[in-house]
């Protein structure tokens, strides 16, 4: 099967800057795909040069195989991309706006005004289907952005940072809709820099930073890899740290805190049962349990500011 | 129609009704300019011109206003209008479609040509008002009108797309369009004019354009027409190539 997005050692220079420096990806067909990083890192440059408004200066890019170069006209086609900035004509209606995008996709006129009612609906603002997109506020300008993305009912849906600066509500909506989108065989490139919507979302995960690609991974995996925290209260407080054998390798710490013992290890929920048999048989009588797992926030973090202080990105 | 590209005639449509829909600012002021110009150069200062080759001073100066005006707003229409879209980003909702580049210039070639033609055509009417006119020749005046207003709707897709901010549209206008219909034989014959100028003046298209015209509407011209439509053709078949060039470059457009 030909993958939705497949980048091969991809590089976009402005000047000195190194916006994409060798990033190599799949994305495949069907996949919900984060692509997660700090500001700068080359997640809307990368986004970019797949539609053909950022020039690669080297490596290849193809969606769905067609070359975004020499097949331009067929991988466009198949991609829906609500954008980080608000690019939108102003000239029109936004009804008309999304009328006209149809069209420049082959769409013929009766069935475009059909698909832009439908996804007006969809996104909840077909009440203000007679507005020019300036009359819009916030949150309804996001949720136009992908309508304007669905009404050529992509096979590739890519959001680059949708819930930036959006409401709780709307943020929530727009989950529910892409993942139904997703289910219903959509792919989908979500770029974002709020962990929690990656973790919630996304099958896999690419780290960028710099313009390198520092890790693909599943969310569940990348969080496996960071250390979790167990936090464990005796009837009676012990004076002094008691042994610990449990989980052996996968301890990093183990401390007394207030009375309380604070283990943290990688995968702490896998450590957690033997820790409390063990502590158990050493007679101490356990009142709370408390595991909390490590953030992919706390691991991202870790990451890509590892790559930082070792100057490894340039 | 139907065998044109429903995306081409999509983005076409688009960019006419854009200027349709905004009568004050894209046939208002033609509609004014020329109502005035017709006033005071046809009739007021007519009156004391002589004929030319027989025309009454009035009816030589139409077909100059009507290119004047036709190549202006064909060039602006282009120009704004490709411009306007860089500016506030919205030309990528044309240019992340599947559209080819050839489609993607033509339909702007197009539609500034179709507002060039519109405005044309209100100008010569606003001149009937002012004197009898008709068409001499009429295949002349069609060929003329289009090849005009195609090659200058052309020329402003470059400017549109050279330009950096609003002010170098404004330039363009004062120091491109202006000049060459000052001297472009718009208000005088170039017959008049002594050896050496009269020279210069065949360098500039513009007088090629008003005589081709004014051969459509009177039947006579200064300048062979059948050259005059020649060298024009292909001018505009070069700036419309390079147009379409300048797409495939992504040139302003792409970074
Ligand atoms: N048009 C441009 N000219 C110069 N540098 C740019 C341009 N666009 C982006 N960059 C630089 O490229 C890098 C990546 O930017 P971008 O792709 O927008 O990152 P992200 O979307 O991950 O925040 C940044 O260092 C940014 O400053
Ligand atoms: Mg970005």
């Amino acid at each position: 099967m030909v993958a939705a997005i497949e980048t091969r050692d991809l590089r976009k220079r402005y000047g000195d800057v190194r916006a994409l420096d060798g990033v190599s990806l799949t994305v495949p067909e069907g996949s919900f795909f984060g692509l997660l990083g700090p500001n700068g890192a080359g997640k809307t440059t990368f986004i970019n040069v797949l539609v053909g408004l950022v020039e690669r200066t080297g490596g290849d890019a193809a969606v769905f195989g067609h070359d975004v170069e020499r097949d331009y006209r067929q991988a466009r086609d198949c991609i829906g991309l609500a954008p980080q900035e608000f690019n939108v004509d102003r000239f029109f209606p936004i009804r008309e706006v999304l009328e006209h995008k149809a069209g420049y996709h082959g769409i013929p006129a009766d069935e475009a005004r059909e698909r832009a009612d439908e996804v007006l609906k969809q996104v909840g603002i077909y009440g203000k289907r007679d507005t020019r997109f300036d009359w819009l506020s916030g949150g309804m300008k996001r949720r136009f952005l992908l309508a304007r993305a669905l009404i050529t009912d992509p096979d590739l849906l890519v959001l680059d940072e949708p819930t930036a600066g959006v409401d709780v509500q709307l943020r929530h909506d727009l989950w529910d809709l892409i993942t139904d989108l997703n289910e219903a065989g959509t792919t989908i490139l979500l770029t974002t820099h709020y962990i929690e919507e990656a973790e919630r979302l996304c099958d896999e995960v690419a780290i960028l930073d710099s313009g390198r690609v520092v890790e693909v991974a599943s969310p569940d995996e990348l969080m496996d890899r960071g250390t979790d925290t167990i936090t464990v209260t005796f009837r009676d407080p012990p004076s002094s740290v008691p042994d610990v054998a449990a989980g052996n390798g996968h301890v990093e710490s183990v401390d007394l805190d207030d009375g309380r013992l604070v283990v943290t290890a990688r995968q702490g929920g896998l450590l957690a049962p033997d820790l409390v048999r063990e502590l158990d048989r050493g007679g101490h009588e356990i009142v709370d349990l408390d595991v909390s797992r490590t953030s992919l926030e706390e691991v991202f973090v870790e990451m890509t500011n590892g790559q930082e202080s070792t100057g490894g990105s340039r | 129609m139907s065998v044109l590209p429903v995306g081409f005639k999509t983005l076409t449509r688009r960019e006419i009704l854009r200027f349709l829909r905004r009568p004050k600012n894209t046939f208002v002021p033609p509609l004014v300019t020329n109502v005035l110009y017709f006033s005071v150069f046809g009739v007021i200062l007519g009156q004391r011109i002589n004929e030319i080759n027989g025309v009454p001073y009035v009816l030589f100066i139409l077909p100059g206003l009507v290119v004047l005006g036709a190549i202006s707003n064909a060039f602006e229409n282009a120009s704004f209008s490709i411009f306007h879209g860089r500016w506030n980003e919205y030309i990528d909702e044309a240019l992340t479609s599947p559209l080819s580049y050839t489609q993607m210039a033509l339909a702007y070639v197009v539609a500034g040509a179709t507002r060039g033609l519109f405005v044309g055509v209100l100008i010569a009417i606003v001149g009937a008002a002012f004197t009898s006119v008709g068409a001499a020749r009429p295949l002349y005046l069609v060929a003329f009108g289009l090849v005009v207003t195609l090659l200058f709707s052309g020329i402003g897709i470059v400017g549109g797309l050279w330009a950096d901010d609003w002010d170098d549209l404004t330039m363009m206008n004062q120091f491109i369009v202006r000049p060459l219909v000052f001297f472009g034989g718009v208000f005088y014959s170039i017959a008049e004019l002594p050896a050496t100028l009269r020279a210069v003046s065949l360098l500039n298209p513009m007088v090629y354009m008003v005589n081709g015209v004014r051969y459509g509407f009177v039947g006579q011209a200064e300048v062979d027409p059948h050259l005059s439509l020649l060298v024009l053709s292909g001018l505009t078949v070069a700036v419309v190539a390079l147009d379409v060039a300048l797409f495939r470059r992504g040139y302003g457009l792409t970074e």
